[in-house]
């Protein structure tokens, strides 16, 4: 056997233990599932038949479909928000701070808990009648304060609030790191030509980490899409459907109703959003990312 | 060291800022020890005037014991870290020093998976795991816990940054892939491997989505499920709502303070440096 060959199998060989866990367990699912979005498959009746489109018929017919859109959309909302002020701590704790490490771990710390217990703390911190929140907001004036988890109008806000405050941390880790590696030089330069702290902010920082700025929405938009458990875990997506974002709606149909082939359609659908919001990202980075 | 006021002024702000984000965490510890008339006291007690361990015994001793939870959390966990970091490292070594064909392509093949949302595959592991006979036991969390594709992503990435000398000297004196692997880039990736072995810990110790949907029985329950077990049954006693999520979060807290250092070298080495 040449050098070559032996190689080539040793290479397969390495990959080789990984490889099957993934074809296991990502692949061959993510095939069959693809085969099950066309059969009416009900986990609670043995009868099977092909059914061609018609999940997807239903699914685009299916009012709730349209409000856990709208829902997603608003979850999504959280994502720049938190990029943002992330953006804005990174720029202080780079500049002059003491205690720099220890504040880096309060900002970071929401990001390593479980999701399913700091909803349940922050569900009581929330409480509308009693809760130390709307306690603050009362004792500045504020008489009638949010019911925030309480009712349809304000429970996707309090959702969103949770949201930020746990990807702060993980945003600013990344956008620290990336500060810190620009060349000092040009914000010295900068000084000398008198460019306000304004100047130096929007016109050097900002564009010189927009690849992190692009990493973060996409992976950002990407996790928040997927995530169910943590507003699954306290508000089961109500009050009335109002947290029902997609990826709830679709745990629902397979787990609450039992209705497998339809949440696999709807799984699907979720995907191509996914894909697609990538896609957009990836042409339109040109405008804006600058490497 | 020079003291300058602008400095104090914004490390000031910052830890205003800092403490609102931990908030939620000392409120939870503080109520945990409160009695149930001080819960929603505002201005917020943050020392109870009479500290109670009430609470936190009636988590740990009660009818489904965080025990028992917490058992089962690890023994998944321990497992399923101890399988992905190796089995990820083997496989980064193969994408990042082995030249074989199709090589760029499996693993842009790898990359694409990490798009699929979870919801895809929920429910086909579950009519699989069904028919094979592992749902509702700890293999449906485990056997595919050993496997991440993140887990080959940050590998290959730390592998990557390894000077090739150091592998090609090796090589020319007579060394296989097998021998580099454990004795030289294993030991040499030590870091690397703390870092994903911290982050998947605290994937698996945070997993709630796969034991909501894998597991029925409660003395199977994970610490996640145990959590919210709890406190849907006793949705009316916060203290004991607020000991049971300490006893979720804190061991995490505690892991996060020990492996900081690797934790944020592991997420910024992943993401800036790609």
């Amino acid at each position: 056997m040449n050098w070559a060959k032996k190689q080539q199998r040793l290479g397969y060989l390495f990959i080789l233990p990984n490889m099957v866990g993934v074809i296991l367990f990502f692949v061959i699912p993510a095939l069959f599932s693809l085969g099950i979005m066309f059969t009416n498959y009900k986990y609670t009746s043995p009868d099977i038949a092909w059914i061609g489109l018609e999940n997807f018929d239903r699914l685009f017919h299916d009012p709730v479909f349209y409000v856990s859109l709208k829902k997603t959309a608003l979850f999504l909302a959280s994502v720049p928000v938190s990029i943002g002020l992330a953006f804005l701590v990174a720029l202080v704790l780079n500049r002059s701070v003491y205690v720099k490490s220890l504040l880096r771990a309060m900002f970071f710390m929401p990001y390593i808990t479980s999701g399913v217990a700091v909803s349940f703390v922050w569900m009581l911190l929330f409480q509308p009648s009693q809760g130390p929140i709307n306690g603050f907001l009362r004792s500045i004036g504020i008489e009638h304060p949010p019911g925030w988890m309480s009712t349809t109008t304000s429970s996707m806000y309090a959702i969103d609030i949770i949201w930020i405050w746990f990807l702060l941390g993980y945003n600013m880790i990344i956008y620290l790191a990336a500060i810190q590696e620009i060349p000092q030089e040009q914000l010295e330069a900068a000084k000398i030509d008198g460019a306000s702290t304004w100047t130096t902010v929007w016109k050097i920082i900002f564009p010189l980490v927009s690849p992190s700025t692009f990493l973060l929405m996409i992976t950002g938009l990407i996790t928040s899409m997927k995530t169910f458990g943590m507003i699954e875990a306290v508000t089961q997506g109500g009050p009335g459907g109002s947290t029902t974002i997609l990826s709830l709606f679709i745990y629902h149909n397979a787990f609450r109703y039992y209705e497998m082939g339809y949440a696999s359609a709807i799984s699907w659908v979720l995907f191509a959003i996914i894909f697609l919001i990538t896609m957009i990202q990836w042409v339109g980075q040109k405008r804006w990312v600058h490497y | 060291m020079e003291i300058k006021p602008t400095k104090i002024g914004s490390t000031v702000v910052m830890l205003i800022l800092g403490l609102f984000m931990i908030m939620p965490f000392l409120w939870m510890i503080s109520t945990s020890f409160k009695s149930p008339s001080e819960v929603f006291q505002y201005p917020i007690q943050w020392i109870p005037s009479k500290v109670t361990w009430e609470h936190h015994l009636k988590v740990w001793t009660g009818k489904d014991s965080f025990l028992i939870y917490y058992m089962n959390s690890l023994k998944i966990a321990v497992i399923c870290t101890i399988g992905a970091t190796f089995l990820s490292a083997l496989a980064a070594y193969g994408f990042s020093r082995v030249e074989f064909k199709g090589r760029n392509a499996l693993f842009m093949f790898y990359l694409s998976m990490m798009m699929v949302p979870p919801q895809v595959l929920f429910v086909p592991k579950f009519i699989l795991f069904d028919k094979v006979g592992i749902y509702n036991t700890h293999w449906a969390l485990i056997l595919p816990g050993l496997f991440t594709i993140f887990g080959v992503f940050l590998m290959r990435q730390f592998f990557m940054a390894i000077p090739h000398e150091i592998t090609e000297s090796a090589f020319v004196d007579g060394a296989g892939h097998f021998r580099i692997f454990f004795r030289l880039m294993l030991p040499l990736a030590k870091p690397a491997l703390a870092t994903l072995a911290i982050i998947d810990f605290s994937w698996h110790w945070n997993d709630y989505e796969n034991a909501l949907v894998f597991l029925l029985d409660r003395d199977l329950y994970t610490v996640p499920l145990g959590m919210q077990n709890f406190i849907l049954e006793f949705n009316i006693d916060y203290n004991g709502m607020m000991a049971a999520t300490s006893a979720g979060i804190v061991p995490m807290l505690l892991v996060f303070l020990i492996g900081q250092k690797y934790i944020i070298q592991g997420i910024t080495g992943s993401a800036v440096k790609g």
